[in-house]
């Protein structure tokens, strides 16, 4: 397999892909995700090729191949083959809209670790949006924050209130916290790229303020995603099965809390189907978590 | 307690025309210069004070926000094609306004400039 690949291949931290479905990459399907950035069709354009599993053999030709997620493949009978199996889907469903899983296809016993090494595939045409990402910078350098704060555009400093400056730019529209140790949290961006080039932006008129600062130490800390599954959820069951992972109390919060382990994302999830996903560090870990759950609130869909 | 009252009304036109009166005063001798330094505390406080209290209308601005700042309990605000409605409901347009307000004590008052 050839990593022909640009940049940001550095965050997939998994060098050797060994997912345990066949995922069928048909080349038009890479379409479908092109509205989100680079960082999935990477993961699509590697998919043919890095698929080594077992199971690879149950599709054999099935890559060119439009295949369609209402039909039942043999690679479907396994228990997991949900969220992987309707691969094609995702060209089709982007245009159909609400997706409807095949009964046939609910697995009776979900097993969410197993799934960690899976590739990003999109469950029934779902693939979570990026909502939030919150990065840390080290700028190196002491900061005078009433100098920021008197000589800055859109910055707020009120140090009884909060030891920081606050300052915003509108694009990337995203809001800084600058600390006088010239460490600084970057929240609001969208994509991880756009998380870079607003830091970097930050560092940018901090030094332009007369300050020697640096950009080092970018560190992506957190990366929150939503999306909907667009059927809605018996949060009781899932609670109950789940117990494990789970954390439902109505009376303080509507949406189930679901603390999964591989990966280490916590996902809310509400009666109405819609899923936030948040805690993970590279996006890879929201659409795996997201791949994992949908097993699993198919199985709790209410009737 | 001047110094709980900011001075930049003394840049106002009433402001202005005061200062210049007291400067009058002063030059014939009529005042002393301790004297006018009083005058004008008094006035900052005055209209500070008046400003909270006394004056009921009320204007709409819509604009959009080009920069903000918060520094030392001062905001400001430039605000780019600005309207203004009064109460008569005349509307005001500008191009640019920027506004500084601020905190005082436990009063609060907001200055236009």
């Amino acid at each position: 397999m050839s990593f022909a690949l640009p940049a940001r291949q550095v965050t997939f931290g998994r060098p050797a892909h060994v997912p345990p479905q066949p995922q069928p990459q048909p080349p038009h399907a890479a379409q479908v995700y092109s509205a989100n950035g680079l960082g999935i069709q990477q993961h699509q354009t590697q998919n043919p090729y890095a698929l080594p599993g077992p199971s690879s053999l149950a599709l054999p030709g099935s890559v060119p191949a439009p295949t369609y997620p209402s039909q039942p493949q043999p690679a479907q009978a396994k228990p997991l083959s949900p969220p992987t199996a309707p691969v094609s889907a995702a060209a089709i469903n982007a245009l159909a809209g609400p997706s409807t899983p095949a009964p046939s296809a609910v697995p009776a016993t979900p097993a969410p670790l197993t799934l960690e090494q899976q590739h990003i595939t999109a469950v029934e045409g779902i693939v979570p949006t990026l909502q939030n990402i919150v990065a840390t910078v080290n700028l190196d350098c002491r900061l005078d924050l009433k100098t920021i704060a008197l000589h800055a555009r859109n910055a707020e400093y009120n140090p009884k209130r909060f030891a920081a400056v606050i300052m915003r730019i509108r694009d990337p529209k995203t809001t800084a916290l600058i600390f006088a140790s010239g460490k600084m949290v970057v929240t609001g961006a969208k994509s991880e790229d756009d998380s870079r080039l607003a830091s970097r932006k930050y560092a940018r008129i901090v030094q332009k303020l007369g300050f020697d600062a640096k950009f080092s130490e970018f560190k992506i800390q957190n990366i929150v995603g939503s999306c909907d599954v667009k059927f809605p959820i018996r949060l009781e069951g899932l609670a109950y099965s789940h117990g494990q992972f789970s954390s439902y109390e109505p009376e303080l919060f509507p949406g189930l809390i679901y603390r999964m382990i591989k990966p280490k994302v916590v996902l809310l999830i509400f009666v109405s189907g819609k899923i936030v996903l948040t805690g993970a560090k590279v996006r890879e870990e929201i659409y795996t978590a997201f791949n994992t759950i949908y097993t699993v609130l198919c199985e709790f869909r209410k009737p | 307690m001047a110094s709980a009252y900011y001075e930049f009304y003394r840049g106002s036109s009433i402001g202005m025309a005061l200062t210049d009166s007291l400067d009058e005063l002063i030059t014939s001798g009529s005042i002393t210069p301790q004297l006018a330094m009083k005058v004008l505390q008094q006035f900052d406080k005055s209209l500070a004070d008046t400003i909270v209290k006394q004056v009921k209308v009320k204007s709409t601005l819509k604009g959009h926000l080009s920069t903000y700042r918060l520094c030392d309990d001062v905001w400001t605000f430039i605000i780019k094609n600005a309207q203004f409605k009064m109460e008569s409901n005349e509307i005001v347009h500008t191009q640019k306004i920027k506004i500084v307000a601020c905190k005082n004590g436990d009063a609060i008052e907001s200055g236009k400039r």
